[in-house]
């Protein structure tokens, strides 16, 4: 019943074949979605590592102030780590180096470049993106502003350690900062990455809005490209604005500007309301493409429709418009006007709104299904149940009076990881293993997968739960050790059990690793829909070919018709037409 | 919104249609467009907190009367100049849509822009002789340059772009009236660096 099934790739339309392709042109400067797709994945997942490492060593710290890390230690620079020891500064440096990193170069790319890349053309039935040659572009500016924040950690100074916020008048004043070069690489690494979402974000939301397969209609489209497609509109609005922040602040460290300087007549809170006018949008770019992923996997698991499948689409363009009026609950202490601030927590509650819509309807999906429960079924609802978490303590942080005592503790580290990591990241999981037999051809194995999952499970809570408490115990962010404080000292057995976890965590990614490069080799070769999943990507075999569809295909239907009554299988691909007799869910 | 755009015959590879083209084009610029208004909403932000709304009494900007003054009848010239260049590639499209090569109205908005970009080098040099520039002149100073520093370097890009096309229109008349979409990318980029340069001119130099 499904169209094309073949098993070898086909040759491409224009007919030449592309087995002797160099490879500089397969791997390196390719114009394939696909490809560039990949591309994206492993150098996300590289900078995941890098990332992950720093951010051991930051925990490391808050556990055993003043002592030897193990292992990392022996390879920071003496900026941030002497004979092994990592020094108060450095530890900024730290923090500051692992948030932009893990936000910039492993959330984004992850999701929007390597997902976005990878499954947009395949599900709307295209044979590439619009503009390829931006594409890949797009991929090298990445890489280029990777080697900029990376060279950060070798500038004179060291690397910056004003956060991955900023805050000026800190980050804008050299002889504050003593990070002169490292604060200007980082300025720069954000600008040019910012020239890379822009390129992506106007290729994705071309390519989705021309290049659509006949009968794919907007409200037809897999929710994985819903989102992906308001998250380029997001980036487009939101990016440029960051850019012209960065370009000021580096006019302040270099060209002896005033903008972020009192001293000089400048504004501190200029650069919060730019930063965050950006930096709001952004966390909803970094959750709408992991909930639309989420929505594609929870469905096909559960042999259910979505639920709400037209509710799902307008939350997310809810979420998305009202995410750039909401940037002022990052700045319930800056001093701001009462009302104003007032405005601003209203505004962050209404929020919640569309929010929940989303999660009551994933949970409406999942009620009465015949649930799987394979690993990226598992990831798919941890991701509904942490994001619950971490979405409910966002609600008490968009509260002034509750923002003005947790604000800057860890009770915000705490909300950060529960939607980031419990949020997009175990999304980014769960789309791996769904998506890894097309990308790659070969099945990952089960048992590592449940083992993975279970392993980041635990040690994901055990590793943030306790930051709630060491929040509300008045733990402050970014201090370098906790136990030159009075009131801290009693917490440090809580310090010491997210320490733990954290090193749980940092050990299970090997599990991850070892199934990747086990199955890549070993694993048993996917079929075209292993799944039995409806979107188009299923319709082509695995890995799909040049050109991904031998002919472009014909949609007739949304992509959620599971277990339609009325017809045999439990499942109907978007490119075949249902029986007369037929009810279909959507139209 | 509802149809899609492809057929059953399109083929994968031929590249984007000139539509197609157009259209990321002007999401781009939507970007762009967002730089700018970052740009100058800090710009606002800045003066309304050192001197006060524009209409408010004692309001004079910039706040410290030493400072020099913007060449404002300089710059109008200039301003006409850029404007105009605008008009002088849309007739260069206009050609080409009608069969002709486009090569001297393509010439001429070179000429205009590069025009801009050297009356602008100018007037720079001369206020840095007179004690403003980035690091003098406090906010006044900063705003200023790095505002129309952004735009000037939007320009140069134009006019290197203009450039580019005008080469290849020379040498192999690619552009044809039915599909010059190139072409019609980099008018569409060059009004809007125009549009943003009234805004900015009105902002900077009048208000
Ligand atoms: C129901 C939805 C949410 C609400 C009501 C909410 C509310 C808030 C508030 C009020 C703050 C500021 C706290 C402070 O600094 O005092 C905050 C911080 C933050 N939120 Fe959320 N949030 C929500 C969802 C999310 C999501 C989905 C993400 C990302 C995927 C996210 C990422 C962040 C980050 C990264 C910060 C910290 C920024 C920093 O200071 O470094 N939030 N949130
Ligand atoms: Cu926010």
């Amino acid at each position: 019943m499904i169209s094309t099934t073949t098993d070898s790739p086909f040759a491409d339309q224009n007919g030449h074949s592309h087995a002797r392709e160099s490879f500089f042109r397969k791997y390196l400067w390719t114009y394939d979605h696909k490809m560039i797709g990949l591309q994206y994945f492993w150098t996300a997942l590289f900078f995941l590592f890098i990332g992950g490492a720093l951010a051991l060593a930051v925990r490391y710290q808050l556990a055993m102030p003043g002592s030897v890390v193990p292992v990392i230690g022996r390879f920071l620079p003496q900026t941030i780590a002497v004979d092994g020891a990592i020094i108060p500064g450095g530890y900024n440096m730290l923090v500051t180096m692992h948030a932009t990193i893990m936000v910039f170069f492993v959330v984004m790319p992850i999701l929007i470049g390597a997902f976005g890349n990878f499954l947009i053309p395949l599900q709307i039935g295209a044979g590439d993106m619009a503009f390829p040659l931006l594409n890949e572009l797009s991929y090298w500016l990445y890489v280029v502003s990777g080697f900029v924040i990376l060279g950060a950690f070798f500038a004179p100074g060291g690397a910056p350690g004003t956060g991955w916020t900023a805050y000026a008048p800190l980050s804008a004043v050299a002889s504050y900062n003593g990070t002169q070069v490292g604060q200007s690489l980082w300025g720069i690494a954000i600008f040019i990455n910012g020239l890379s979402s822009i390129a992506g974000a106007t290729n994705y939301v071309t390519t989705i809005v021309n290049l659509r397969a006949p009968g794919m209609s907007m409200f037809r489209m897999p929710l994985t490209v819903w989102s992906l497609f308001v998250t380029a509109i997001l980036l487009i609005f939101a990016v440029p604005v960051l850019s012209a922040a960065a370009a000021m602040l580096f006019a302040d460290l270099n060209l002896g500007t005033s903008f972020f300087k009192p001293a000089e007549g400048g504004q501190p809170l200029l650069w919060q309301h730019l930063f965050w006018f950006f930096g709001h949008p952004e966390v909803y770019i970094m959750i709408l493409p992991a909930m639309g992923l989420t929505s594609e996997i929870i469905p096909v698991f559960s042999r259910k429709p979505i639920f709400g499948y037209k509710a799902m689409v307008y939350a997310m363009m809810a979420i998305g418009g009202l995410g750039f009026v909401v940037w002022g609950h990052h700045m319930f202490v800056s001093g701001m006007n009462l009302t104003l601030s007032a405005a601003f927590s209203l505004s962050t509650m209404v929020i919640a709104v569309p929010s929940a819509i989303k999660t009551f309807n994933w949970l409406g999906t999942v009620w009465r299904g015949s649930l799987e429960f394979t690993t990226p079924m598992c990831f798919a609802l941890a991701f509904v149940s942490m994001f619950v978490i971490g979405g409910l303590s966002g609600i008490f942080m968009a509260s002034t009076p509750v923002d003005l005592f947790v604000h800057h503790t860890y009770f915000i580290v705490a909300h950060i990881h529960y939607v980031l990591f419990g949020g997009s990241i175990f999304s980014v999981f769960a789309a791996i293993y769904f998506w890894f037999p097309k990308m790659f051809g070969r099945m990952l194995n089960e048992s590592l997968g449940k083992l993975h999952f279970l392993l980041t499970f635990i040690f994901f809570n055990l590793t943030f739960f306790p930051m709630h408490n060491l929040g509300l115990g008045g733990m402050m962010r970014r201090i370098a050790d906790p136990m030159v404080y009075q009131h801290l000292r009693q917490l440090q057995p809580l310090n010491q059990i997210c320490t733990i976890g954290a090193m749980g965590l940092g050990l299970t990614m090997f599990v991850f690793l070892w199934n990747v490069i086990y199955s890549l080799r070993k694993g048993p070769k996917a079929p075209a829909n292993p799944w039995h999943a409806n979107t188009l990507e299923w319709t082509v075999p695995s890995p799909p070919g040049h050109g991904n569809f031998e002919k472009t295909p014909t949609v007739y239907h949304g992509a959620y018709e599971y277990s339609v009554p009325g017809i045999v299988e439990d499942y109907l691909p978007q490119n075949v037409p249902a029986p007369e007799h037929a009810r279909l869910e959507s139209h | 919104m509802s149809t899609a755009v492809l057929t059953h015959e399109s083929p994968s590879h031929s590249g984007a249609s000139p539509a197609t083209c157009k259209f990321g084009m002007i999401i781009f610029l939507l970007s762009e467009g967002m730089l700018f208004s970052g740009l100058i909403a800090g710009y606002f932000v800045l003066r309304w907190a050192a001197v006060g709304f524009p209409w408010q009494p004692g309001a004079a900007w910039p706040s410290d009367p030493s400072l020099p003054h913007l060449p404002v009848f300089l710059t109008s010239i200039n301003t006409i100049f850029l404007v105009s260049s605008s008009f002088t590639f849309h007739f260069g499209e206009v050609a080409v849509q009608k069969g002709k090569s486009g090569l001297w109205w393509l010439a001429l908005t070179i000429l205009l822009g590069a025009t801009f970009v050297g009356i602008q080098a100018v007037e720079w040099m001369h206020l840095y002789h007179e004690g403003l520039w980035f690091n003098k002149g406090g906010i006044y100073g900063s705003s200023f340059f790095v505002i129309t520093g952004f735009h000037g370097l939007h320009v140069f890009i134009g006019v290197l772009l203009i450039t580019w096309c005008f080469l290849r229109q020379l040498l192999t008349r690619c552009f044809t009236p039915q599909r010059h979409p190139a072409l019609a990318n980099v008018a569409l980029y060059w009004h809007f660096v125009d549009v943003v340069w009234i805004f900015l001119f009105v902002l900077l130099y009048w208000i």
